[in-house]
This record gives C-alpha cells, structure tokens and sequence, in this order.
C-alpha cells in the first residue's frame, strides 16, 4: 500500500485495526470458553476402534441408525422396532428425517426414542474378574 | 448444512468427503474442517478407514486447490488490466513472491477462511506451481492427519475440537488483520520521521 496518509487511508487503517480488534475479541472468548469445556473431557485410550459408547446424550439428530447401532453396539433391528419403522428404506436416513416423515407432530420423538431404546438394551458392566470364594487351582507340591 | 453433510458422509464415506473436499478447494464455502475432523472420530469409531479416506482427502483438496490456482493463474490478463502498473499491485506481487509459501502453508490449516484467496493471488502473481504444490501438500497433510488426527484421538467428542479450532482460526485471522493495520501506521510514522530529517 503506497504511504498515502489522506483522511480516506487513515479512515481505512483504523477500520481495518478496529475490525482486526472486534474479531480478536470475539473468536478469542469463544476459543476461550471451548478450550474451558475441554476441561474434564479427555481423549479416549488409545486403540484401533474406539471402546462403546455408553453416554446417550452424545446422540445427535443428524446421525442414521446404523450409525449409532455400531457406536453403541446395539442392533439396528431393535431401534427400528422401537420406532416403528422400517429398517429396508430408512437406513441412510438422519433421525431428524425420520421424525419429519414420521412423527411430524412431536418434536424430537424420534431422538428420544432412540436414546430410550439404548439405554434400555444396554447391559450392565461386567466385571473383568467375578471375585470368588474358592481358591484357584494350584499344582499340588511335590 | 452441516448436519446434512454428516449424514452424507456417513453413508457415502471416503469418496463423498473427497468429492466436499474438492469443492471446498474450489472455493465453495463448506464445512469442511467440521468435516475433517468429525472423519477422524467415524475413524476411531470403525465407520470409515482412516488410511483411505485420508489418501482420498488430500488428492481431492489438492487438486481443488490446483484448479483454483489455475483459475488465478488464467486471469492474470484480466487482472492485470485493472491494476497493472500501480504501485499498490507491484507490492503486493513482490511480497506474495517473498511471503506467499508462508500464506500457502497456514492457511490450508489454521486461517482457511483466506485459503481461496491466496490460490487466487498465488496464480495471478505467477507463483511457482512446484512451490505453490509442496507448500500445498505440506499444508493439506496437517489438515487432515493433524486436524481429522484430533478427531480420532477425541472421538465421539469432536464437537469440541471443531468448536475450538474453529474459533482459534477466527482468532488468527483477528491477530493478521490487527497486525496488517498496525504495521501501515508504523510505516506511516517512518515515513513522517524520515520527511522531517529530510526537512
């Protein structure tokens, strides 16, 4: 840019340095505030496939059923009984979609449903050793 | 938009992302870095391959970036009918020529908002094609191994990941354009000093 200090170049500098500040501000709190949430979020152990998901209220309405079915390790077959639809042409389908095409009166049913469904399907943890009463088998002594 | 796109890439994988990559390289404005990094989670969690789905996305944004590129390169005539001689373009071409690897590179990653921009100048300018293409690649490597990496590092928790880094990005931006202004009113006052000694 030539040194041209008229009134117009100067206006134009103090607008860009005034925007520059307005959009350091901005992005800078919200950066902030996302960088906070991440406290108490950890990334998972590391592995080839993540372990499964257990916490329902990571479930969005832009995700199709197959997709939460291999996340929670929960049949396909069993959310779409609870929704009552079918699973032949609705597979690819977001839950938003299938609740505009098939519950368009009650918002959100469909997402509730399915997070409904999961927790009900999913077992308890199991322990990795049932503690027990009997001492293990040794080799008897020579 | 965003929604709709990651159920998209839920049920067309690798080849759709590389297909909204592309685009994106092209300069339609897409979620893509959302899009990066949420492959990297349906990575972890065994939906897409990540070493497919990697490969497919740096092709397809580099040959985007390519073409927009080209597309810069093309209409140097038209451009330089506009602005050809002045002082203002002569500057800016020298200092794309100095500088331009240093925008190429960051802003594949971390300032993508000005990514299109810089393909454009980088064309108009006449910067080096091999030059423009390794910082390009170098570039597009960190995107999608760093970036769609934290993805799968996080998870099912890539929302946050995309919230931050997004907003870091406008943060950046905030910092360059602060800075731009800055400097011209620090060569301002040179200038003045410089007036007055010769004075």
């Amino acid at each position: 840019m030539p040194l041209n200090t008229s009134s117009g170049q100067r206006a134009l500098i103090a607008g860009i340095i005034i925007l520059g500040i307005l959009f350091t501000a901005f992005f800078g709190m919200r950066a902030f505030r996302a960088f906070r949430r991440f406290d108490g979020h950890r990334p998972a152990p590391p592995g080839n496939v993540e372990i499964v998901e257990t916490d329902v209220g990571l479930i969005r309405d832009w995700m199709t059923i197959p997709f939460i079915s291999q996340t929670y390790q929960v049949p396909p077959e069993v959310i779409f009984e609870a929704l009552n639809i079918s699973p032949r042409k609705d597979h690819d389908k977001s839950l938003k979609v299938l609740n505009e095409e098939y519950y368009p009166d009650q918002d959100g049913f469909v997402l509730n449903i399915v997070k409904e469904t999961i927790l009900a399907h999913q077992s308890p943890p199991i322990p990795d050793s049932v503690p027990t009463a009997v001492p293990p088998l040794t080799a008897p002594a020579p | 938009m965003s929604e709709f796109l990651l159920t998209q890439v839920i049920n067309y994988g690798a080849p759709l992302l590389g297909i909204l990559v592309f685009i994106g390289g092209l300069g339609v404005p897409l979620p893509c870095t959302a899009l990066v990094i949420a492959a990297g989670a349906f990575a972890r969690q065994g939906i897409l391959p990540w070493y497919t789905t990697a490969i497919i996305s740096i092709v397809s944004v580099v040959i985007g970036d390519s073409l927009s590129y080209s597309i810069g390169y093309y209409s140097r005539d038209k451009v330089l009918q506009r602005f050809s001689g002045t002082p203002r373009w002569q500057q800016a071409e020298q200092s794309f020529q100095k500088w331009g690897f240093l925008s190429i590179f960051f802003s594949r990653f971390l300032v993508t908002a000005i990514a299109l921009p810089v393909n454009l100048l980088s064309g108009t300018t006449r910067f080096p094609f091999k030059q423009f293409f390794v910082y390009d690649v170098l570039g597009e490597i960190v995107w999608i191994f760093g970036y769609g990496g934290l993805g799968y590092w996080f998870g099912s928790e890539w929302e946050l990941v995309n919230e931050f880094l997004s907003n870091f990005g406008g943060l950046v931006l905030g910092l360059l354009i602060f800075g731009f202004g800055i400097r011209q009113v620090i060569k301002w006052q040179d200038h003045i000093k410089q007036k007055k000694v010769e004075a």
